[in-house]
């Protein structure tokens, strides 16, 4: 592994932390929301996230012939974005436009609480990766130094 | 070994991939904080830098040797990467990497020194 493949793991981390935060701004953004192109109300979405295998064919190759290496360090990705399938909340507003015979209106299911530990989390986890390209970065800079 | 390629020189490289090797799985340890059933990882430094010692004449740098941690709480999502410990160890593994550059300009700067001793500085 050399020092800029550390650089690359990092960012794959910085990307998915973004993801993560920009879904979760998505679904405070979204948390009247009555109408969605797929019909109903919102639905609360969030992000699987899986770690990257090794990638390398020494790797693989290591792997399968039972040695006890662990693998190769990788990275993170984003696996998809699932909708929370959680029944959205029926409150009473018989004025709305969108509400039912009995006068309920289907609000999407979202827990502020829940929604701002998910930022928080997301926020430390990027900060976290972004420090270790900083270190990444410092390590690169001392090996140049050795030029000079 | 040659001159200018002496042994200090190739077990500091050695020395610097080993320090790097780990900064990588450390890195990759802090992108996985937050995927579910993922067990922190480190390289067996210790036994790492003992086997690249050990074959200085020939330069076949060894995989790194990683292993899973343990003694790490999980949290419920199957997850045990803690913080504090990829925090603690990118921050040594900094170090380690910074004292190996500053051994290897010492070692440079020797050789340098050798090489003007003759003629005019």
């Amino acid at each position: 592994m050399n020092l800029f493949g550390v650089m690359g793991i990092s960012a794959s981390g910085l990307n998915a932390e973004r993801t993560r935060a920009e879904v979760v701004a998505g679904n405070m953004a979204n948390a009247e929301s009555t109408r969605t192109a797929e019909g109903g109300p919102y639905q609360r979405k969030e992000v699987v996230l899986q770690s990257q295998g090794p990638s390398s064919f020494r790797m693989q190759l290591a792997n399968s012939t039972g040695n006890q290496s662990g693998g190769l360090a990788g990275g993170v990705q984003v696996r998809s974005i699932v909708s929370d399938t959680a029944s959205p909340i029926m409150r009473y507003e018989p004025t709305h436009p969108d509400a039912d015979a009995n006068g309920f209106v289907a609000y999407p299911n979202i827990n502020p609480v829940l929604e701002m530990t998910d930022l928080m989390g997301a926020a430390r986890a990027y900060q976290m990766n972004a420090s270790a390209v900083q270190a990444a970065k410092a390590m690169i800079q001392q090996s140049i130094e050795l030029l000079k | 070994m040659s001159l200018i390629d002496t042994s200090m020189m190739q077990r500091l490289s050695h020395f610097l991939d080993a320090t790097a090797a780990r900064g990588g799985v450390i890195a990759s340890n802090i992108a996985n904080i937050d995927t579910p059933g993922y067990h922190a990882r480190d390289v067996d430094f210790r036994s790492q830098l003992a086997t690249m010692m050990n074959d200085n004449e020939e330069n076949t740098p060894a995989a790194p040797r990683i292993v899973e941690v343990a003694g790490l709480t999980e949290r419920p999502d199957g997850n045990n990467v803690n913080m504090d410990r990829e925090g603690l160890a990118l921050a040594q593994a900094q170090l380690q990497f910074q004292t190996g550059v500053a051994f290897m300009k010492a070692e440079i700067h020797r050789l340098t020194q050798a090489i003007h001793e003759g003629g005019q500085q």
